[in-house]
């Protein structure tokens, strides 16, 4: 008997799956625990273990692999509370990262300050030294301008440095040579060097990205120091992983070291999840649809993958990193409806949180939510919410719809209906830029709904968007912690080639690849015994453009004399497919090469179901909801189902997390996994 | 409420519309060939009804906003027979259009056989002819030197393109292949609107859109007379100054008085000084849209940019003056100047009705562009100076943006990489960091400009053309604050003693090793200095933002 055991830290829950060597799967839920998150994944290994009739040492003793989703840098961002960072960088460009290219939020707004730096002015030290495009030394690095700037940043009692230096993606020598220095004169402090967080031309880019590591480098790597400590204390002798934000995973001290790339830790074993739903299903086009209280994440697996982009934004810094392209809206459940002095009628941006949460949570909430006008609709049953373990306040609900329904003229159940129309827009909407802005039809993608709040909404949502079809696995309200099991082991390289107006050779494209290809592997091997495949892909564009596109390159001859044909060519029928169109006469532009090493773990089968039932289907009970009118529904237990079981809409599915509205018309079959399938009429 | 449309199909329908102009954005944005469509974003999106009414726009470029509806009548009166499949182009400034370099297509949807709407994309094109590279001519005295004239014209018929007007414009500019192409993207995204928006109809049925779209003007005409009416009554004076025009006039006054009453503004901008020879007057349809740029300033950023919005607002000019020339002028500034200046004359008007909301002055528009060879390659290259952003204005929510852009981009106007420009032009950016002391002092203090050394690596000598304004004008104090600094460029060459360029100069030699020392003016401040706060004025030094002796925190050289 082994286990693993895949552990999602959220902002309300911890979620654990162990799955045994059989394939067996259980599932246990624990409050999280902020201040410390080690201590609420400690309470939640008690509990999975419990459920698995064994002592938490026990568990631990066979557990071979634990994967780990944390929010730790992301707090730290979100909440401002990371390290004292000084930047160290050229002389004459001490502002780069504050002037962020000149852009700012809201055009019309022009009443609110600039958002402050994670490094303010006073942190950052310009050094004597300068490379050139080409990567030539035009400014030798002056030791005593060097020193000067150590010394002072000892002085400010700053605990961590980025260091980042022009044109260090071509050549880290200053940066090497400063980083020596650094760790010389002042032993405990962090570093981070550009050159090796991301070693990509555009110095906003790489000087945001490395100010972010610092920022929460230290943290990150106190946290999972800590949890090391605690699970070997617990007995476990296996090893701890953690997912990083473009979902691969690695060991603890990679993860520290590029702690930037763990930002999106939590929501990547959702993507990592709904990759593995596909696999399953054998449906390649699917939209993840995570819709919770406070944040909905949305994402995109087409032909079976899950895309990277290296756009990623988070609490106003720019972390360009790749990561899986997560489009995070700041809507779920808990948004707040509201009437404006002209009327109209708005849900969101604000949220009731967690706390004090919807009105019908009784924590002294008044705001009227979506959550709230589900109750009023009767789609949520106030008595059996999670498991009937915290029953919820429909009165409360109603007071709250009204007040808002005053303000429009309308009665409580016009505006309970409108508020779930909005919402839904706004998730249409989310869907809508994630797809079209790719150049992707929605229309032939499922919805995968997971989350608590989105099986609430999904048929609705996927109707805005003419999607036909909707799956609901009965991982649904673990799939992140379910997810994280099936991820690869993944190292990622890139390096700017970035001639002045020269194409790339045949023999450049070639060594640069295999340079990289080795440096990938060799770290990679170094913490992964198992098989390791490696991807190879660029960044181009036209001469003309400034946006790169990411084009895949495996299966190419490398030592072809047409190699860079066969390049281009992949980067043409790439642009054609995004943006319907190619200009095979334009001079196209090699900017980045990329080499990912991935090591792959063994999959453990999902949990064989029994046999399609013979038993009829038949609903738990019936309760009122208004679909266009009051009427009486049949509600089914989710747990109840079995493979091969069918009946059509209306009808509200239960389960102790999540509730499922299907609409009139609407068709489910329970696949031979126990998920709902539906089919949109 | 004019109609009896319930407000949760309205909302629907106004949440729609601007998805679908957001939309159009997007696609804008991706397929576009040219550095300032693709990176700086001069484009914009908007819906507008056949009565010529804004009803949706994206928010791009605020001086588009108040320009389309404009540019939409000129079509209507042109065209009688218009058809599914047509679509319309236009960029003349005397015929519905802003500048030359600025062209509009037009798609109209159909509901059935009615007429109800119109898909617009605007986009700043990088050559439109005429006698220099890039549209920008301080020579020109008459509009013919400045580019190709289009009137309104219909560019497809029935769903197939004019392929011979195509021609004849793609034969008058300089880069006809990046024109094809962003002329593509433009025509790609007008029709992409056009067949959501007929979704639209399809699904609520045209008369409930219709009735809809009444109540959304009507709903956000009534959120921003809530608004203005919380302002003082009373008539309010002010004014702005252009430096030049380059053509011997100097301080060219653009002067507004504002009658503000109840919940209507009227902006009358009659006492601006007589139009010019140059390239600084500005068409009627822009300073509808510089005007309409300012009120948007004031009001609630949230209030939707549309039709309803601007309806408390009374517009009145006089033909002849610098803000609304005669046919025939020479235009091309116009976006740029005397744009800000009328924003700036009417923003101060303002500030006695509406203290609060009146944010202190965003800078002016100073550019060079610089045609040369590089050295690395040999081939020619034209570079335009996006960096040295200047400062924003100071206003009662704090301290200004550094960095940011003037009061026509405020913040839309990227700069890009550094790293990546000196990869592509014989370019060696010595410095480019935030110019200490440049903010006007205030209560809030002005945002900070930029410091730049450039340094040229050719080989041969290059070509320099600059357009703008700025070096004795800063923008402006509010409301006790300080002006910030102007802007001051200086050109350092071996053998020539350094000179100030001035800003609307052609044919500038640029020899190889020759530094531009560009400084970019900081943005006014906003309130007495004498309020700023002991912990404020600590900060500043200590950031380095303010240094030396000066005491009041500027106007050190």
């Amino acid at each position: 008997m082994s286990f693993t055991i895949g552990i999602d830290v959220g902002g309300t829950y911890t979620d654990l799956v162990a799955i045994d060597e059989a394939g067996k799967t259980i599932f246990a839920k624990s409050p999280s625990t902020p201040s410390d998150q080690s201590v609420g994944v400690m309470a939640g290994l008690e509990e999975l273990a419990r459920r698995l009739h064994l002592t938490r040492q026990q568990m631990l003793g066979l557990t071979d692999r634990i994967v780990h989703g944390t929010t730790v840098a992301t707090n730290a961002l979100l909440e401002r509370r990371g390290a004292k960072v000084a930047l160290l960088t050229t002389e004459g460009h001490r502002d780069v990262v504050e002037m962020r290219e000149g852009l700012k939020d809201n055009r019309y707004d022009l009443r609110s300050p600039p958002p402050e730096p994670l490094v303010p002015r006073e942190l950052r030290f310009g050094v004597k030294e300068r490379l050139k495009a080409s990567g030539g030394v035009s400014t030798p690095l002056d030791p005593r301008s060097l020193d000067e700037a150590i010394a002072a940043i000892s002085r400010s009692g700053a605990t961590s440095v980025a260091v980042c230096f022009f044109h260090s993606y071509i050549n880290p020598v200053h940066e090497l040579a400063a980083v020596e220095r650094l760790a010389r004169e002042l032993p405990e402090i962090s570093i981070s060097r550009s050159s090796d967080v991301l070693p990509q031309i555009k110095e906003y880019e790489r000087v945001s990205t490395t100010i972010v590591n610092a920022y929460v480098g230290p943290l990150v790597r106190h946290y999972l120091t800590n949890l090391e400590q605690r699970l070997s204390e617990a007995g476990f002798e296996g090893s701890l992983f953690v997912i990083l934000s473009h979902g691969g995973m690695a060991p603890i001290e990679e993860a520290s070291r590029l702690a930037a790339g763990t930002v999106l830790s939590g929501p990547a074993g959702g993507v990592s999840g709904a990759r593995r739903c596909s696999d399953l299903l054998n449906i390649p086009d699917l939209v993840p649809f995570d819709m919770g209280g406070t944040s909905t994440d949305i994402s995109l697996i087409s032909e079976g993958r899950a895309s990277l982009s290296g756009d990623g934004m988070l609490a106003g810094q720019r972390i360009a990193m790749r990561s899986l392209d997560i489009a995070s809206i700041a809507a779920g459940g808990g948004s707040i409806a509201s009437v404006d002095v002209a009327g109209t009628l708005r849900v969101g941006p604000e949220s009731a949180g967690s706390v004090p949460g919807p009105a019908c949570y009784g924590n002294g909430g008044q705001a009227a939510t979506v959550t709230d006008a589900n109750v009023v609709l009767g789609y949520l049953d106030a008595g059996a919410f999670m498991g009937g373990h915290r029953p919820l306040d429909a009165a409360a609900s109603e007071v709250a719809i009204d007040r808002v329904a005053a303000l429009l003229g309308l009665s409580g159940l016009q505006a309970a209906a409108g508020i779930v129309t909005m919402i839904n827009l706004k998730m249409a909407d989310g869907i809508r830029l994630m797809t079209l802005r790719r150049g992707v039809d929605p229309r032939r993608f499922a919805l995968l709904s997971f989350g608590g709040a989105a099986g609430l909404h999904a048929a609705e949502v996927a109707r805005e968007l003419d999607i036909k079809r909707i799956i609901v696995p009965t991982t649904a309200s673990v799939l992140s912690a379910w997810g994280m099991l099936t991820s690869d082991l993944r190292y990622e390289v890139s390096r700017t080639h970035y001639g002045a107006g020269a194409r790339i050779s045949q023999p450049e494209a070639r060594d640069l690849f295999a340079e990289l290809e080795r440096e990938a592997t060799g770290r990679l091997r170094s913490w992964f015994k198992g098989p390791v495949m490696t991807e190879r892909s660029a960044e181009m564009r036209y001469g003309e453009q400034i946006f790169e596109i990411d084009v895949a390159l495996d299966g190419l001859d490398w030592d072809a004399p047409s190699l860079v044909d066969q390049i281009e060519d992949r980067f043409h029928r790439r642009h054609e497919e995004l943006y319907t169109y190619a200009s095979r006469d334009q001079e196209v532009v090699f900017v980045n090469a990329r080499v990912a090493a991935v090591g792959q773990v063994s999959q453990r089968e999902q949990d064989s179901r029994p046999l399609p039932s013979a038993l009829a289907c038949s609903p738990r009970t019936t309760r009122q909801a208004f679909f266009g009118a009051w009427r009486e529904i049949p509600v089914y237990a989710l747990d109840a189902l079995r493979p091969g079981h069918a009946f059509e809409g209306p009808a509200i599915i239960e389960a102790e997390t999540t509730t499922v509205i299907i609409d009139a018309g609407d068709r489910v079959t329970v696949n031979a996994l126990g998920w709902l399938d539906i089919e949109l009429r | 409420m004019s109609s009896a449309i319930d407000p949760i199909t309205r909302s629907v329908v106004q949440h729609r519309l601007s998805s679908i102009v957001k939309e159009m954005g997007e696609a804008m944005l991706r397929t576009t060939y040219s550095q300032i469509l693709n990176s700086s974003r001069d484009f914009s999106l908007a819906i507008c009804d056949t009565g010529a009414r804004l009803i949706a726009q994206a928010d791009h470029l605020p001086v588009h906003v108040g320009a389309l509806p404009w540019a939409t009548l000129v079509v209507e009166e042109r065209f009688k027979d218009i058809a599914p499949g047509d679509v319309f182009l236009l960029n003349d400034p005397y015929h519905g259009g802003s500048h030359l370099p600025d062209l509009t297509v037009f798609v109209p949807v159909f509901s059935g056989e009615k007429r109800l709407l119109w898909t617009i994309v605007r986009a700043h094109f990088s050559d439109i002819g005429g006698a220099t590279h890039g549209a920008y001519n301080p020579a020109a005295t008459e509009i013919f030197q400045e580019g190709l004239r289009v009137p309104p014209i219909k560019l497809y018929e029935g769903g197939r393109p004019r392929e011979d007007l195509l021609d004849l414009l793609a034969l008058n500019v300089r880069n006809p292949r990046e024109f094809r192409g962003d002329l593509a993207a433009m025509l790609g995204a007008a029709h992409l609107g056009e067949r959501r928006v007929s979704k639209l109809f399809n699904e609520f049925g045209a008369p409930v859109v219709e009735a809809a779209i009444e109540a959304i003007l009507d709903a956000t005409e009534q959120q921003t007379r809530a608004v203005v009416s919380t302002w003082k009554d009373g008539v309010f004076f002010g004014e702005a100054f252009l430096d030049d025009d380059g053509h011997g006039r100097s301080d060219i006054r653009i002067a507004a008085k504002v009658t503000k009453k109840g919940s209507d503004i009227e902006v009358d901008l009659s006492e601006s000084d007589p139009q010019s020879t140059s390239f600084v007057n500005s068409s009627h349809a822009n300073m509808q849209a510089a005007v309409a740029m300012a009120f948007a300033y004031l009001i609630d950023a949230e209030i939707p940019k549309n039709t309803g919005a601007l309806r408390p607002l009374k517009v009145i000019a006089k033909q002849g003056t610098i803000v609304w020339a005669d046919p025939g002028r020479p235009v091309t500034l116009c976006t740029s100047h005397p744009s800000n200046e009328i924003v700036e004359a009417i923003v101060k008007a303002l500030s006695a009705s509406c203290p609060e909301r009146a944010m202190a002055g965003w800078s002016r528009r100073f550019r060079i562009a610089i045609l040369g060879e590089d050295p690395r390659t040999g081939k020619n290259f034209i570079w335009h100076l996006f960096q040295a952003r200047p400062g924003g204005g100071a206003s009662s929510g704090g301290d200004g943006y550094s960095s940011i852009g003037e009061w026509h981009s405020v913040g839309g106007l990227k700069f890009g990489s550094l790293e990546v420009a000196e990869v592509r032009f014989p370019l060696h950016f010595r410095q480019h960091e935030f110019r200490e002391n440049s903010g006007g002092d205030g209560q809030f203090r002005g945002g900070l400009g930029v410091a730049l050394d450039l340094v040229l690596e050719i080989a041969k000598p290059a070509l320099g053309n600059t357009a703008g304004d700025g070096v004795r004008h800063g923008p402006c104090g509010m409301l006790g604050g300080e002006d910030g600094v102007t802007h001051d460029y200086r050109l350092i060459s071996e053998g020539r003693p350094p000179r100030a360029l001035r800003t609307k100069e052609i044919g500038i030699e640029l020899r190889p090793g020759d530094c531009l020392e560009v400084r970019s003016s900081g943005g006014g401040g906003w309130g007495p200095p004498v309020k700023r706060s002991p912990q404020a004025r600590a900060r500043d030094r200590e950031q380095g933002l303010v240094t030396g002796d000066t005491t009041a925190g500027q106007k050190s050289p």
